[in-house]
C-alpha cells in the first residue's frame, strides 16, 4: 500500500509546475484568443484570412510537435541567423507554446459565444444610441461570457491533461516526475497509477463545476 | 420630421423596397400595413439605419442621415425603436434595461436615470417590476418594458416593428393601450402592424405597402371602408 501512496506523492510533487503552465497558458490563450476571434470575425478579408490560417495550423498539428518546434526548432532557427538563443527554462517555452495552442481553441469558443447572442440584442442596443463598442461591452459580451464560461473551463481541463506531453521537452511536471521515478525504481504500475490519480483529483472537481455552471445557465434561460 | 426620397433596398438580388418617397409630419401617427414580405418592416428599419438603404435619401428634421460622416448614434437617440421580439437585455433587471442607455450614452447620473425610469415604468403600468429580470415577465409586460426603455432616451419619434405580433392574444390590448396613450400625448409614431382595429382607431394615416411600394394611403376611414386599389381590397378582405 505504501508504494501506491509513494506513487501519488511523487506525481503530486510535479503539480505546481503543471498548474503553473496551465494557468498562465490559459491566460495567454484567453487574451490572444479574444484578438484572434475578433480577427476571424473581421470584415477585412486579409485579416480574416491570416487569423483563419493561424487557427487551422494550430488545430491541425499535435501539441507535441508544436512544443518541439518551440523548444528545439526556434532556438536553432535563431542561431542560424546569428542570434544566440536558448531556453533557460523549458517552463517558459511550455507556457508560450501551450498559450499559443490554446488561443486557437479559445478563439473558436469566443467566436461561437459571441455569435450565439441573438442579433436582436445588438440591434436593440444600437437603436438606443449606443455605438458598436458600447453595445459589445454592455450588452453582447456579458451575455456571451456566460455562454463561454463552461467551455472555457473545459478548455482549462483539456489543456491541463495535454501538458503531460511537455515531459518530452524535459519539463518536470506531473507525468515527468512519475516517469523518472518509474525509471529509477521499476515501479511502473504504482507510478503511473499515481499520475492518473493526481490528474483526476483536479479534473473531476473541475468538470463537476462545469456541469453545475451549465445547469445554472439552462435555468436562467 | 421624417422625409424619405426614392428609397430602395436590395438584399442581393431581391428588391425589397422599390422607391419609396414619403413624409411624416410631427405628431403624426402612421400605421403601415401590408402582406408579409411586402417590405414594410424593412422600410421602418431603414429609417433608423438598422438596414442601410441601397439608394435614396432619408432626412430626419431636415438632416440627411444616410450619408458619410453622420453620427448615426446621435440620430438614433431621437428615434425610439420597439421590436417584435422585445429584445430586452436578459442579463439586466427591468430598471437596468431602461437606465443603461441614458447612463452610458447620455452620461446621465444613475440616480436621476433611475428616477425617470421609475416614472416611465409607472406610465406603462410596471412600477412593481423594476427589480425583476425579463425572464419573469409576461410577453405583454416585456413589450411594455421595451417601450419604456425606448422612451427613456426622450425620442421625438417612435418606431414600432410589429409590436404585438409575437404576443398571446390576451396581452395585445395592454400594449396597444400604452401605444394609444403615447399617441394621445402627441408622440410622432410610425407603426408596422397587423392590428387593423388599432390602426383604424389611432392612426392619422394608414399606408398600404405591397411589393416594396406604397400602393395606397390615406385616412384610416378611407383606406378601410373604401380602398381604391385592387390589391388593397384583396388584402383587407382577408384580414378584416
Amino acid at each position: 500500500m505504501d508504494i501506491y501512496i509513494k506513487g501519488i506523492l511523487i506525481a503530486y510533487s510535479g503539480i505546481q509546475v503543471t498548474m503553473k503552465i496551465t494557468i498562465f497558458a490559459v491566460l495567454i490563450g484567453v487574451i490572444a484568443g479574444l484578438i484572434v476571434a475578433l480577427g476571424k470575425m473581421s470584415s477585412i478579408k486579409p485579416v480574416k484570412l491570416i487569423f483563419s490560417v493561424y487557427v487551422e495550423m494550430l488545430r491541425g498539428t499535435p501539441l507535441v510537435v508544436q512544443a518541439l518546434i518551440m523548444y528545439a526548432g526556434v532556438p536553432m532557427l535563431l542561431q542560424k541567423y546569428g542570434i544566440a538563443f536558448r531556453w533557460d527554462d523549458p517552463i517558459i517555452a511550455s507556457i508560450l507554446v501551450c498559450g499559443i495552442n490554446s488561443s486557437a481553441y479559445v478563439a473558436e469558443i469566443i467566436r461561437s459565444g459571441l455569435q450565439a447572442v441573438d442579433r436582436g440584442q445588438m440591434e436593440a442596443a444600437r437603436s438606443l444610441g449606443m455605438n458598436h463598442v458600447q453595445a459589445m461591452r454592455f450588452i453582447v459580451v456579458p451575455q456571451a461570457f456566460r455562454i463561454i464560461l463552461p467551455a472555457l473551463a473545459n478548455e482549462f481541463i483539456a489543456l491541463l491533461k495535454e501538458t503531460a506531453v511537455l515531459s518530452i521537452i524535459s519539463v518536470v511536471e506531473v507525468t515527468r516526475r512519475s516517469m523518472l521515478w518509474a525509471a529509477a525504481t521499476f515501479e511502473a504500475w504504482p507510478a503511473y497509477l499515481g499520475t492518473a490519480f493526481v490528474y483526476l483529483s483536479i479534473t473531476i472537481p473541475l468538470s463537476r463545476l462545469v456541469a453545475y455552471m451549465e445547469r445554472r445557465m439552462a435555468q436562467s434561460d | 420630421m421624417i422625409e424619405v426620397n426614392n428609397l430602395t433596398k436590395r438584399f442581393g438580388k431581391l428588391e425589397v423596397l422599390r422607391g419609396i418617397t414619403e413624409r411624416i409630419r410631427k405628431r403624426e401617427v402612421v400605421c403601415v400595413i401590408g402582406p408579409s414580405g411586402s417590405g414594410k418592416s424593412t422600410f421602418l428599419r431603414c429609417i433608423n439605419l438598422l438596414e442601410t438603404p441601397t439608394s435614396g435619401e432619408i432626412y430626419i428634421n431636415g438632416e440627411q442621415i444616410n450619408k458619410k460622416h453622420v453620427d448615426i448614434n446621435r440620430i438614433r437617440k431621437n428615434l425610439g425603436m420597439v421590436f417584435q421580439n422585445f429584445n430586452l437585455f436578459p442579463h439586466m433587471t427591468t430598471l437596468e434595461n431602461i437606465t443603461i442607455s441614458p447612463i452610458k450614452v447620455n452620461k446621465m447620473a444613475k440616480q436621476e436615470a433611475e428616477k425617470e425610469a421609475r416614472e416611465l415604468l409607472k406610465m406603462v403600468g410596471l412600477q412593481d417590476k423594476a427589480e425583476v429580470y425579463p425572464a419573469s415577465l409576461s410577453g405583454g409586460q416585456k413589450q411594455r418594458a421595451a417601450i419604456a426603455r425606448a422612451l427613456a432616451m426622450n425620442p421625438e419619434i417612435m418606431l414600432f416593428d410589429e409590436p404585438t405580433s409575437s404576443l398571446d392574444p390576451e396581452m395585445v390590448g395592454e400594449v396597444l393601450q400604452v401605444m394609444k396613450d403615447l399617441a394621445n400625448q402627441g408622440m410622432t409614431m410610425m407603426i408596422v402592424t397587423h392590428e387593423m382595429g388599432f390602426a383604424r382607431e389611432v392612426a392619422d394615416r394608414v399606408m398600404f405597402i405591397d411589393e416594396g411600394r406604397i400602393l395606397e394611403q390615406g385616412k384610416p376611414k378611407e383606406i378601410f371602408s373604401n380602398p381604391q386599389h385592387e390589391r388593397t381590397q384583396n388584402f383587407l378582405s382577408k384580414v378584416l
